[in-house]
C-alpha cells in the first residue's frame, strides 16, 4: 500500500470514532473522556479473538462490539442520571481504568509492550465503505426524532422531559451507539496498523476527537467530517515542520475556535439545496437588503 | 353539571429542608373544568404544579389521575398519561424553530427504533410528515402559523408563551397545567391569552389547572379557585365567593380592593 493510501485509510477509520463523539458530545453535549477506551476495547478484543483464538474477522468484531455494548450500558447506567460534569469525570476514570487493565494483563494483552502480529485484514474498501455507512447512519439519525430530541435535551433537559421525551433512555442509546462506533473503528484500526498498545487509547485521544467536533462545528455533520479529515491529516501534513508541528496545530485550532465559536461550518450542511444556494448567493443577499 | 374527577389531589405536602412549601393541599380537577390556584409569591403554587407534573416528588400525599396514583412517576411518564404543562419562566429549545419545538412532543410516540433510522426507512419519513402536519395544526390553533419556521427564541415574549402552549397541546393531553401564563405580558397580550385559553378549553374540552397571581386572569377563566398562602390552603370557592371571602381579602386581595 502506498503511503497516501495508508494514511487516508487510517484517517477514514478514525473519522468513524469521531462521528461517535459527534453524536455524543456535539449533538447531546455529553463530554466523554473515555471514548478512546472503547476504541481500545474494540481493537484488543477483536485482535485477541483473531490471533489467539483463530476466529474469523466478522465474528471477532461482533464479539468486541457486544462487550462494548455491555460495558457502555454499565457505565451509562451509573452516570447518565447524574449531572453532566460528573459524566465527564466518570468516563475519564473508566477510560483510564481500561488502559490500566490492558497494561496489567500482560499474558493476554502483552502489557505496555503492546500486542502485535495482527493480520492486515482492513482493506481500503472496507474502511471507506464503513465510513460512508457511518455517515449515512448519523445523517439518518439527525433527520429522525433522535436528532430533534438531542437538541432539545442539550438545550433544556427539564422541558424535554416534560414534553414526554425519555431523557435517560435517549442518552443511553446515544452513548451506546457512540461507543460502538469507537469500538468498530478500533477493530478496523487494529487490523490496519497490525499492532496495538494501551497508550494509544488514553484520554488525550478522546479529547482530540472532542476538539475535532468543535473545530468543524458541533451542529454540522459536514463540518465534523471535514474537520476530522483536516485535523487528522494535519499531523502528517505538518510533519516537515518537525518539532513545531504541535504548536502550529494548536494555533490553527485556537484561531478557528476564536474566530468561529460555532465551528468552521456552524450549522451549515452539505445538501443539494444548500449547494445551489451557495452558487448563487449574491442575488439572494441583495434582494434581502 | 356533574363531571367525573380527572385529577384528585390528596393531602399533598412538600417540605424542603425545614421549609414547608406546601402543607396538606387537597383539591379536585374535573373533566372539562378550569380551576385556578392563586396566592402571593412563595405561597407554594408552583410547587403544587411541579408535584402534579412529576418534576418534584411530594414528601407525603398523592396525586391520583384517572384512578391511578401518579405522584411517584417521572415527568415523561406523566406526560404520556395525558398531563402536559407550561413553565412560568419559559423553557424553549435553543436554535429550534417553532415547528421543531412543537414536534418534540411527538417524539416518544415514534413507531421506529434507532436502528431503523440507518436506512431512513419510509416509516421514518411517513411519521415525520404526519407529525409535521399535526404540529402545524397546533401552531395554527395558537395563531403562530406565520412564525412556524422562525427560531422560537427570537420571538417576542408573548409569542414564546404561545409556543410553549402549542408544545403542551401537541402532547395531546386531557389535562393542561399552565404555570403563570400571564407572567411578563402586557395588558392586551393578557387579554388575547385569556381568549386563547378559553377558546382551547371549549374547543378541545380540556381540563385546565391554572396558576396566576393576576386576579383578572383567574377570575375570568376559572370556575373554582383555591387560595394558598404560605403553603397553606386558606380558602376555596367560586370566583364570586373568593372575592367576598374576608380571609382571602385580608391575606391577599386587601390591598387591591382598597386601591380600587
Amino acid at each position: 500500500m502506498t503511503f497516501y493510501l495508508t494514511v487516508s485509510l487510517a484517517i477514514a477509520v478514525s473519522s468513524i470514532a469521531v462521528l461517535g463523539t459527534f453524536m455524543l458530545t456535539g449533538m447531546n453535549g455529553l463530554f466523554s473522556l473515555g471514548q478512546a477506551a472503547f476504541m481500545g476495547l474494540g481493537a484488543y478484543v477483536s485482535a485477541i479473538c483473531v490471533v489467539n483464538y483463530g476466529l474469523p474477522l466478522p465474528v471477532a468484531i461482533l464479539i468486541s462490539i457486544g462487550i462494548t455494548i455491555v460495558l457502555a450500558a454499565f457505565v451509562g447506567l451509573a452516570t447518565l442520571k447524574i449531572r453532566q460534569d460528573f459524566f465527564a469525570l466518570v468516563t475519564f476514570g473508566f477510560g483510564q481504568a481500561v488502559i490500566g487493565l490492558l497494561t496489567q494483563m500482560v499474558n493476554v494483552t502483552g502489557g505496555a509492550m503492546g500486542f502485535s502480529n495482527i493480520p492486515e485484514y482492513t482493506t481500503p474498501a472496507l474502511a471507506f465503505i464503513s465510513l460512508a455507512v457511518a455517515i449515512v447512519f448519523v445523517w439518518g439519525l439527525r433527520k429522525s426524532h433522535f436528532g430533534r430530541d438531542s437538541l432539545a435535551i442539550r438545550s433544556n433537559e427539564l422541558a424535554a422531559k416534560v414534553a414526554g421525551i425519555n431523557v435517560f433512555k435517549h442518552k443511553m442509546i446515544i452513548f451506546i451507539i457512540s461507543a460502538v462506533f469507537a469500538a468498530y473503528a478500533g477493530a478496523l484500526m487494529a487490523f490496519h496498523t497490525q499492532y496495538v498498545e494501551p497508550a494509544m487509547y488514553g484520554w488525550i485521544t478522546s479529547v482530540t476527537w472532542i476538539i475535532i467536533v468543535f473545530f468543524g462545528g458541533r451542529d454540522s455533520l459536514t463540518g465534523t467530517v471535514i474537520g476530522a479529515l483536516v485535523l487528522l491529516a494535519m499531523p502528517e501534513v505538518l510533519r516537515f515542520t518537525a518539532a513545531w508541528s504541535t504548536l502550529i496545530y494548536c494555533v490553527i485550532i485556537l484561531l478557528i475556535i476564536n474566530l468561529r465559536p460555532r465551528g468552521l461550518f456552524g450549522t451549515w450542511e452539505l445538501t443539494l439545496r444548500s449547494l445551489t444556494r451557495l452558487f448563487k448567493p449574491k442575488k439572494a443577499v441583495e434582494e434581502v437588503k | 353539571m356533574e363531571n367525573s374527577v380527572v385529577i384528585e389531589i390528596k393531602n399533598l405536602t412538600k417540605i424542603f429542608g425545614g421549609l414547608c412549601a406546601v402543607s396538606d393541599f387537597s383539591g379536585n380537577l374535573c373533566e372539562n373544568q378550569i380551576i385556578g390556584i392563586i396566592g402571593p409569591n412563595g405561597a407554594g403554587k408552583t410547587t403544587i404544579m411541579n408535584m402534579v407534573s412529576g418534576i418534584i416528588q411530594p414528601t407525603s400525599g398523592s396525586v391520583v389521575f384517572k384512578g391511578q396514583d401518579i405522584s411517584r412517576l417521572e415527568p415523561e411518564k406523566i406526560n404520556h398519561q395525558g398531563i402536559a404543562r407550561t413553565f412560568q419562566n419559559i423553557r424553549l429549545f435553543q436554535d429550534m424553530t417553532v415547528l421543531q419545538t412543537v414536534m418534540t412532543a411527538y417524539s416518544w410516540r415514534a413507531p421506529y427504533n434507532v436502528l431503523e433510522t440507518l436506512l431512513s426507512l419510509p416509516r421514518v419519513g411517513k411519521f415525520e410528515k404526519e407529525i409535521r402536519e399535526k404540529s402545524m395544526c397546533w401552531i395554527e390553533k395558537v395563531g403562530l402559523t406565520e412564525q412556524a419556521n422562525l427560531t422560537a427564541q427570537s420571538l417576542p415574549y408573548g409569542m414564546q408563551r404561545r409556543v410553549e402552549i402549542a408544545r403542551a397541546l401537541a402532547s395531546e393531553p386531557c389535562v393542561l397545567l399552565l404555570d403563570e401564563p400571564g407572567a411578563g405580558l402586557n395588558q392586551s397580550e393578557v387579554c388575547d391569552l385569556v381568549d386563547l385559553i378559553q377558546g382551547l378549553h371549549e374547543e378541545l374540552s380540556l381540563a385546565i389547572m391554572l396558576i396566576d397571581h393576576r386576579m383578572d386572569v383567574i377570575m375570568r377563566l376559572c370556575k373554582w379557585i383555591y387560595v394558598q398562602d404560605f403553603g397553606k390552603g386558606i380558602a376555596q370557592g367560586t370566583p364570586e365567593q373568593i372575592q367576598k371571602d374576608p380571609v382571602v381579602i385580608k391575606a391577599y386581595l386587601g390591598e387591591e380592593i382598597t386601591n380600587a
